[in-house]
Parts: structure tokens; sequence; C-alpha cells
């Protein structure tokens, strides 16, 4: 497999995650939601595809042109099937597209990109932006008729820890409890979470998308004044920090003292001590933590 | 003469050097040009292929450059591609004239200026455009290589299309990112693919007419009786080999088998997948095979650059092979026999029992994707990538992007037996730059690169070493400690720098996003 591809597949998981969080967006109060809820907490590539809202008919030929312009602009972040690439999600699952009619909503962004997400706007005429919006209605109808995909993880394939077990781990050599509480952070997880998301999050809970990161920073300056606030970005010759009144302010590292604190450092720590039955009971164990 | 081969012993024979690659300098780029021979002992001042030589140390011999100014280094010029997507290419610098790739596209830039002298576009196609490594320069042609597996000759004057082959059919499966090896009178050139089952090829092809003069197989081509790979079929070459010229031996690493996370329908070690091959230049015949992964169950290529370097091991010198491998291992091969004389991990690794009398770490049979997931180090990106390492001759140290990270894998029947045939999620990683020295393993320094992500690498005679951080900085750190001495927020850096000498002065030429950057050592006014 190509090296990129090599990223593809993890990255296809946050694209699945984006696409996941986007179909979680509660409707507002009063008004259907745009699109149905997908089953609460299923694994992000085990998660029901939110469906089209408006039935859309496109000619062969319009999908069939689309798919060399997908290829050729698209395709080096979602892949050329649309299904998810290097560095962008898996589109078939997007609500975004879900929700779009001829484009109403898929155009503006192609226009436009997301710069915050890193998708760069494109310059396309509006003949070939329709064709690509018709070969991704015609890959998500693809996608959606090829059930029981190579990739699926079932919650039922994950059943095969101790919860006893995963409690006395996560009391005691997993140093779960150091940061998280049962009946606190994690009372309900089972029922938010579940099956490969809850896998996943659990050996480290990337921040969502847009979240940022969760690390804090604790920043001297020369004059002695001292900024606290969340990391907003760090290498090794800057550092800066979204200060408690959300303003972003950057210092040259070594302009300045500082100190960050990431509380997924454990995670990532854990990852070389867990053995594989660890893992499976500890993911038992908070599958008990219902409400 | 000044070559890559030479490695200057004192200041002063370097500088009486420089004057004499510049004097020679228009007669090379006039007379010489890129031929067999040339690309035999490239001139110091040129990078005409996508190693830079056939060495795939990535070592420039120029100096002027150094430590000690490197401080001092500023743009020269930048080159806007308008592409939305980043460069993973290598450039290449013959004739006065920097090559550059991306899917479907050639660029033609001055190499004094960055002006565009012509681009060439490759007609809309639904190949996959995942990325590019880099052009191939002979005489007069530049070749590129598709998204849909074809490989295009251009004019090197216009960029006018010479003729355009088919490598493999895209419609089964295969695409091509490869910059094309030029070897004798053989232009070598790989492809990828694995959403499908297919063999794994590399093809010798004739640099003149497009003809191909052989195709070897890492895999069994179809209609094969009897299965030597066990069942599995894969193993693809999509990155750029190296070549002894005195052994006539190309040197090329190759891909995972497929299906690729399903390992019980094809049982055995599955050569000659995950494994670097020693290949006849003439006859593509193989001449050894060693498998870095037997057995592979976790997408591990082991397509990583093999670094030659001849120099002592254990006291007696030889002809080596280095190669910093997906799996997360550090391999020395006496590259004359294929036999392994190191195997010690570089990166993060949990998935292997031990190593074998042969030197090939011993899979885990634990740390298969199972139905209820393993979690295996290194993840699917790998203990390092595609970005090209560098040797650097003086420290004896194989500077690699190394990357230590965690997946999940995950493989039961129901998940088939073609393509991925199987899942993987990443856990958690982060890219360090990690100085291995040669003939131990040891790592001498290592230097966080702050996250996800990192470069390929470039060293010079001067002590330096080029390569890009995760945020958005190319860096200049110094061979010996690692030790940043100079920086620059260009954007996400790529595949490895190149450095090249014109009218005298040193040039490093490297991507940043979608742009490409030359720092040079500031002139005075004129």
């Amino acid at each position: 497999m190509t090296a990129s591809l090599g990223l593809l597949r993890k990255l296809s998981l946050a694209g699945a995650l984006v696409a996941a969080s986007c179909a979680h967006t509660p409707a507002a109060p009063g008004t259907a939601p745009t699109s149905p809820q997908p089953p609460r907490g299923s694994s992000p590539a085990a998660e029901a595809r939110p469906r089209t809202v408006a039935t859309q008919t496109y000619s062969a030929q319009q999908a069939q042109a689309g798919e060399p312009l997908f290829a050729a602009h698209c395709g080096f972040c979602h892949g050329r099937d649309a299904m998810g690439g290097e560095t962008g999600p898996d589109l078939t699952r997007s609500a975004l597209v879900a929700e779009d009619v001829r484009g109403d909503k898929i155009g503006p962004v192609v226009h436009n990109g997301r710069p915050e997400k890193g998708m760069p706007p494109l310059n396309l005429s509006t003949g070939d932006v329709a064709a690509i919006v018709a070969f991704l209605h015609a890959q998500k109808t693809k996608a959606e008729s090829n059930q029981g995909s190579r990739r699926s993880v079932e919650e039922g394939d994950l059943q095969t820890g101790d919860a006893e077990a995963g409690r006395r781990y996560f009391e005691g050599p997993g140093g779960c409890s150091k940061c998280h509480a049962p009946s606190g952070d994690l009372a309900g997880v089972a029922d938010r979470l579940k099956g490969l998301e809850l896998l996943q999050r659990m050996l480290y809970p990337s921040p969502r998308s847009g979240a940022g990161s969760p690390a804090t920073a604790t920043v001297t300056l020369k004059s002695g004044e001292i900024v606290k606030g969340r990391l907003a970005y760090r290498d090794e010759f800057t550092i800066a920090v979204r200060d408690g009144s959300g303003t972003y302010r950057s210092w040259p590292a070594s302009e300045v003292t500082f100190t960050v604190d990431n509380p997924l450092d454990a995670h990532a720590a854990q990852l070389a001590k867990y053995t594989d039955e660890d893992v499976h009971n500890v993911l038992a164990y908070l599958q008990t933590l219902h409400k | 003469m000044c070559t890559r081969q030479l490695v200057p012993l004192a200041t002063g024979l370097v500088a009486a050097l420089g004057a004499f690659a510049f004097v020679l300098q228009p007669v090379a780029q006039s007379r010489q040009g890129v031929d067999a021979e040339m690309l035999q002992q490239p001139p110091a001042e040129s990078w005409p292929t996508y190693h830079g030589d056939y060495t795939g140390r990535r070592h420039s011999p120029l100096t002027e450059i150094t430590p000690a100014n490197v401080h001092q280094l500023t743009l020269a010029w930048a080159f806007q591609t308008g592409q939305a997507q980043p460069i993973k290419a290598s450039p290449i610098f013959a004739n006065g004239i920097v090559y550059l790739t991306m899917p479907d596209n050639a660029w033609a830039v001055d190499a004094r200026t960055g002006r565009q002298v012509w681009k060439y576009s490759y007609p809309v196609n639904t190949g996959f455009h995942i990325g590019h490594r880099g052009a191939a320069v002979y005489k007069d042609f530049v070749y590129l290589t598709t998204p849909d597996a074809h490989l295009v000759a251009l004019d090197a004057k216009d960029g006018k299309v010479r003729w355009n082959v088919v490598i493999a059919d895209a419609k089964k499966g295969y695409w091509s990112s490869n910059a094309p090896l030029l070897v004798r009178n053989h232009l070598l050139v790989g492809v990828s693919g694995d959403f499908d089952n297919l063999p794994g090829m590399l093809k010798s092809i004739d640099p003149e007419t497009g003809s191909t003069q052989w195709t070897f197989y890492s895999t069994p081509p179809p209609g094969t009786p009897g299965s030597p790979s066990g069942g599995a079929t894969g193993g693809q070459m999509w990155m750029t080999g190296t070549y002894d010229p005195q052994l006539n031996l190309v040197y090329v690493g190759t891909g995972n088998p497929t299906p690729v996370l399903n390992g019980p329908v094809r049982p055995g070690d599955n050569p000659w997948t995950c494994s670097i091959v020693a290949l006849d230049a003439d006859t593509g015949t193989l001449a050894w095979g060693f498998q870095v992964s037997p057995h592979d169950t976790h997408d591990w290529d082991a397509s990583e650059v093999p670094v030659l370097v001849d120099g002592a091991f254990e006291g007696t010198p030889r002809k080596l092979l280095l190669q910093a491998s997906r799996n997360g291992y550090y391999f020395v091969l006496d590259r004359t026999t294929g036999k392994a004389l190191l195997t010690t991990p570089f990166a993060a690794v949990n998935w292997a029992s031990g190593i074998d009398k042969d030197g090939r770490p011993t899979p885990n049979p634990a740390k298969e994707p199972a139905r209820d997931g393993r979690l295996v180090a290194p993840n699917e990106s790998g203990g390092t990538n595609y970005r090209s390492p560098s040797f650097d001759p003086a420290t004896g140290l194989l500077i690699v992007s190394a990357h230590d990270g965690y997946g999940t894998y995950f493989f039961k029947p129901e998940h088939g037996a073609y393509g991925w045939a199987g899942a993987d999620h990443n856990v958690w990683g982060k890219g360090v730059l990690r100085a291995i020295e040669y003939q131990t393993g040891k790592i001498r320094w290592e230097h966080e690169l702050g996250g996800e992500g990192a470069a390929g690498v470039l060293t010079t005679a001067s002590g330096l070493t080029v390569t890009g951080d995760a945020a958005v900085n190319v860096l200049a750190l110094r061979t010996s400690d690692g030790k940043t001495l100079w920086h620059s927020a260009i954007g996400r850096v790529g595949n490895g720098p190149i450095a090249y000498t014109l009218d005298g002065r040193q040039y490093i030429v490297v991507g940043g996003g979608g742009a490409l950057y030359a720092f040079a050592l500031p002139r005075g006014p004129s």
C-alpha cells in the first residue's frame, strides 16, 4: 500500500468521526431533524450513513463526468471513491452531502473551501461542480447498497473482556482513576459511546473536530506577567494560547518560560503498557458504566 | 572532477573544488546532460534523480552553506504551483532547470529564478491522485508516471508529449506515483494498488521508445502454477530503488501482501512481499531477496529507501545496504549476498516475538489482526514511511524520519479475502527525527518534531541536516547532535529537500505546502 494510504486508513476514521459528529448535531427544538439520528454511540465505521433528504436523479453521464473531476480535484484528500482519504473525510457518510440538494450545500463548500479544516477553495466552473455533485450522490447511493462493508467492526466483536478485571486495572496499574471517575466524568459513558468508538476513545480520546487541544499552558513573560490559557499552537520556536478572554496570543518560545499540561499525555504513555487483555478488560468495565 | 562519490577532506580543497566546478559547469550542462554515464557519478552541483544519486543516501557534497553560516539563509525564489494539494515529490535539478511533479502535473522551473519554463498537465482521469514522488530526466526526456498507471515521456525543452505508454491496468486497481529510476538503458517504473488483489510488478522500459524490456513480479503473475507466495498477491514496488553499478544490481523495497489484513488465507511468509529484492538491472532476474516482515498483516510495506553505503562493519570494509523499515526495525544487509548483519528496532514496536536466525523479526501471532482487535505498534503509518532518510558519511549516521505510533487491528472471516480485508484504526502517534549509528543501530540523538508528521531528510558534507517538523517549519540542524540552527515557516514540508549549485551559489530547495522554496546565502547588491 502506498505511504499516504498508510495515513488514509487512520484519517478515514477521523473523517468518519467528523461525519458522525455532524450527524449528531441536535435539531433545534420543535423542528424535525434534517437527518435521521444514527443509532447512538455506534462505532463510526459501523455507523449508519445519514440518509439523503431529497431524492435526486442525475444522468449516468453527469455522474461519469464528475468522476475524473472528483479524482483530480478532491481525490487527494477524500479518496478517489469519495469514501475518505489521506486528509479528508468519507463524503458518503457526510451529513452535508446527505442534506445537499443539487449542490446547494456542496457547491458553496467547494467554492469557498473550509480553511479552518485545511480544505482549500476550488476554482471550478458551475458545470464541473454540478458533475461532482452528481458523482457524490451516485457514490453515496453506491456505498449504501454495499452492505457489510469489509472494514466494519461490530460492538459484538469486542466483548472478550472481564469487567471486574477491568475495574481493578482502572483503579490500579492503569492509573485511569487518577483523572477519571465512574460516577463523575465517566457516568453513563456506556450510554454515550459504544463499540469501536468507545474503544478508540478509551485508548486515546483525540479532540473532536473543531474542539482544539485539551492542553493548557502557563506562560511567564519577561515582564513577570503570567498568562494561562488553552494551548493554541506550539512548535520549537513559538508558543500560543487563547487566554481567559478567548484572545489569541503568541510569543517566541525563547523569550518566555512556559509549562504545558496535556491531560492526553497519560493516554499516550499508557499505550506501551497495556496488554491486549487489559484493553479488553477496561473496555468491558466501561461498558458497565450506565446512568 | 567534483563528484558525489568524493568526500571533501579539507576546507581549502573544498574551495578549490568549488571554483573548479564553477568553471566546468556550463560544459556539464550543455554537453554532458543527464545520461547513463553521468548518472554513475553525478557532478556535486547536480541533483539529477529522485535520490540525487544511485546510493539513496540523499547526501549532497556541497559545502558553501555550513552550520556556521546557515542562520543567514535567505529566500532566493519561490514557485507557486497553484495547486490545492501539498508537494509530496522530491524535485530534481538538471540542465539549469528544476523539475517538479504532482499527480497529473509536471513543471520545469528556471533554477535561477523560480520562473516557470513550461507546465504539462495530463488529461483528466479517474486514477488515484494520492500523491506523486517525482520525475526522471534522461537526455532530452522528462518522464512522469500518472494516477492511471501510464508513463508519459515529455520533451525536456517544452513539455510536449513524445510518447505515452500503459504500465499497468488502472481498471484493475493499479495506479502510479513513482519517480522512475534510470539505470543504463533501462527506465524502471513501479506501480501501486492494494485495494485489490494484484500481482506486484516492476517494469523496465526502454527510455527512448517506451517499449517494455522486462517485468519483475514480486508475487506471481496471473496463470502461474502453484503459489510460491503462499497465495498472496501485492508486494508493489511504488518507491524508487537504488543501484550498485559494480554489481549491476538494482535494490527495491516491496510493499505489503494482499489481502492486507487477512493473514490466514495466505499462509507462510508470502515472499517477496515486504522485502528488499536485488535484481539484475539488465534482465530483472532476482539475485536475492530478504524479507523484513515475513507474513505481514499490518500494511508495513518495505518500500523505504534501501540506502547503499560502502563502509566498515565490525572492522571489515563491506558493501552494505541500510533500511529503516516501516515495521519499526533497522536492517543492515550485505548487499552482495543479501545476508542480514544487524536487525534492531528504531521506533516503538510490539509485534515481534524475536529475531530469527536469518535476521528477520518473527511475527507474534497474538499481534495479528483479530476479531476483538489488537493494539499494535507501529500503526499503519509505520515506524517510518516514504519520506527519504539521509546518510551522512562523516558521522556514520542514518537520519530517519521516525514515528512512534499505536493502532488497533481487526480481522474476522466476514471481512473476506479481497483488498483490505480487515480494519485498522490509528490510536496515537508522533514524529521524531532519529540519528541511527549505522554499524550498531544505536540512536545517537533524536529531535522531537512536535506531533504527527515529518518530512524527508537531506544531509550535506558541511555537517547540515535539512528536514521539516510536524508544524510548518523547514529546519536546518547540526548533523553531529541534532541541534536546530535555522528554520523558516514555509508550510508543511513533504518529501526530502535537495541541494544544487548554480552560478557558484548553493541552493537548498524544499516544498512547503503547495509551493517550492529555494534558499541560499545572501548576495551583496549588484
